[in-house]
């Protein structure tokens, strides 16, 4: 919310017509290491900006970065967030264009160094600064509960935590659910389960979507089925959501359908059985036990 | 009564000793998780359940004999609230006259123990007026040395010499993040 406005509303209008744009900031974070964060981010970034809004990601995985590569951006990095903050360059100039879609921009993270060369301050400046021009930014948290999750969490109002049905992905999403909790900044949270495979739900091997949300008591705004073309995409830094006929892309797309708002129901990912479509009956029965 | 026991205690093994019936994963998985994440939100050290456990073994022995070893103590969901599980194999039930000589005892102990606080709070007071104030402290840590609440006996005593197993369930109110989802996302 734009604190500057004077009177509420005006800011409402604003907030109507989107004039003035007041972006929301979502931090993508998940304890665990490598459930997905990043891939997550650069679909649901890729897909917002599809669907024509303004778009703008910062990776905060300060020597870890791999955004740039999962968009295929990698050689087009001229400056990174550190360059912003050590104001080498001005914010915009770090800003890296997609090379599909112009509403898409990338702030990229320093490889070459660590945690401690952006604070939360910084970090909570930029995303107020880039919230003046875009409807979202969306910001990728390295994994763990130090210090990068704070920054990364720093300057957003909203989470989406990305969990796999594994117990130590779960045990570690549960622990950022609570640290998310504790924060007031952090208006809202929601779920995101990557990795699903229906077939080990199926054969009663592997937690169902309905365990995990039930388990966390969590709200949903995803499931990605697990999916080869996922490591494909990757591979030529070309999201999957840009693959229209693939499960996990659509799965990706009605993610970005949900957070702009609209109510799409959850994909059927076992065929003709009706699962996972209850958003809100988080209590219910266990369907992974009905088969 | 003796349904009543067989019951929880079925259920309490179908809960914690899942290997004995033929389980799958998934739901192995979801019951390790679930123990495992009612520690975490406890804050609750395995240093902390220790010393719980030995309280309760203290308490409860004066009451029953029981197998101090085999005395399970666990969380578990119950709905959106915590539950506390206790399962204790009783070896022997105790006399009567054996549990109140002990109550006596005990009470004589704590009647001595309030005497002596009195006693203490006395100077404190005295202290205090003469020194003006900075025993605050000392004076909530009497406040604390208050004595502990009756436990409540068991309904049904088993008999003699039979193995049975009690159960009491503790009902904890979630902690104070409540794990309900906040705000939706959208709108
Ligand atoms: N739904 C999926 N199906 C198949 N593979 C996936 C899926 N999601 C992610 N992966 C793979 O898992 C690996 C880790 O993904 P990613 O880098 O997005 O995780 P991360 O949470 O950002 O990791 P880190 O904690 O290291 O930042 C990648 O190799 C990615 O291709
Ligand atoms: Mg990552």
């Amino acid at each position: 919310m734009s604190n500057a406005t004077a009177n509420p509303s005006v800011s409402d209008e604003k907030d109507k017509k989107g004039e003035t744009m007041s972006g929301r900031v979502i931090v993508i974070t998940s304890g665990k290491g490598g459930v997905g964060k990043t891939t997550t981010n650069a679909n649901i970034g890729t897909a917002l900006a599809r669907a024509g809004k303004k778009v703008v990601m910062i990776d905060t995985d300060l020597g870890l970065r791999n955004l740039d590569l999962l968009l295929g951006l990698e050689n087009r990095i001229v400056y990174t967030i550190v360059d912003v903050v050590e104001e080498r360059c001005k914010l915009k100039q770090a800003l890296v264009k997609d090379k599909k879609n112009p509403n898409l921009c990338l702030l990229a993270a320093a490889q070459t160094r660590d945690k401690t060369a952006v604070t939360e301050e910084q970090l909570k400046s930029i995303c107020e600064e880039l919230k003046k021009d875009f409807d979202f930014i969306l910001v990728d948290c390295p994994a763990g509960i130090e210090q990068g999750f704070q920054n990364a969490v720093a300057g957003a109002s909203e989470a989406i935590v990305v969990t796999t049905p594994e117990m130590s992905a779960v045990r570690d999403a549960d622990r950022i659910i609570g640290l998310l909790e504790s924060k007031e900044e952090i208006k809202s949270y929601r779920l995101l389960l990557n990795r699903v495979r229906p077939n080990l739900i199926k054969s009663n091997d592997m937690m169902s979507v309905d365990d995990v949300v039930d388990i966390l008591s969590a709200q949903l705004i995803g499931i990605i089925p697990e999916d080869t073309g996922i490591i494909t995409s990757t591979n030529k830094g070309e999201p999957i959501v840009n693959d229209e006929k693939s499960l996990a892309g659509q799965a990706y797309n009605n993610v970005a359908r949900r957070i702009i708002g609209e109510d799409v129901p959850f994909l059927n990912l076992e065929e003709g059985k009706g699962i996972v479509a209850r958003v809100k009956k988080f209590f219910s029965n266990l369907v992974g036990k009905e088969k | 009564m003796k349904d009543i026991f067989a019951d929880f205690y079925n259920k309490v093994l179908g809960f914690f000793r899942q290997s004995e019936k033929k389980e799958n994963a998934k739901d192995v998985a979801c019951n390790r998780l679930r123990v495992v994440l009612m520690q975490d939100r406890t804050n609750l050290t395995p240093e902390l359940m220790e010393r719980m456990r030995k309280e309760l073994i203290e308490l409860l022995s004066r009451y029953v004999e029981m197998d101090k070893e085999a005395l399970e103590l666990n969380f578990e969901q119950e709905g959106d609230q915590m539950a506390l599980m206790l399962s204790i194999p009783v070896l022997r039930a105790r006399e009567e006259s054996e549990i109140e000589k002990e109550l006596a005892a005990l009470d004589a102990e704590k009647a001595k123990k309030e005497e002596e606080a009195a006693a203490e709070e006395d100077v404190e007071k005295r202290e205090e007026t003469s020194q003006d104030g900075e025993t605050q402290e000392e004076i909530i840590e009497i406040v604390e040395a208050e004595p502990v609440d009756k436990a409540e006996t068991s309904e049904g005593k088993p008999s003699d010499e039979e193995k049975v197993v009690i159960e009491e369930e503790i009902v904890i109110s979630e902690p104070e993040n409540e794990k309900e989802p906040k705000i939706e996302i959208t709108d």
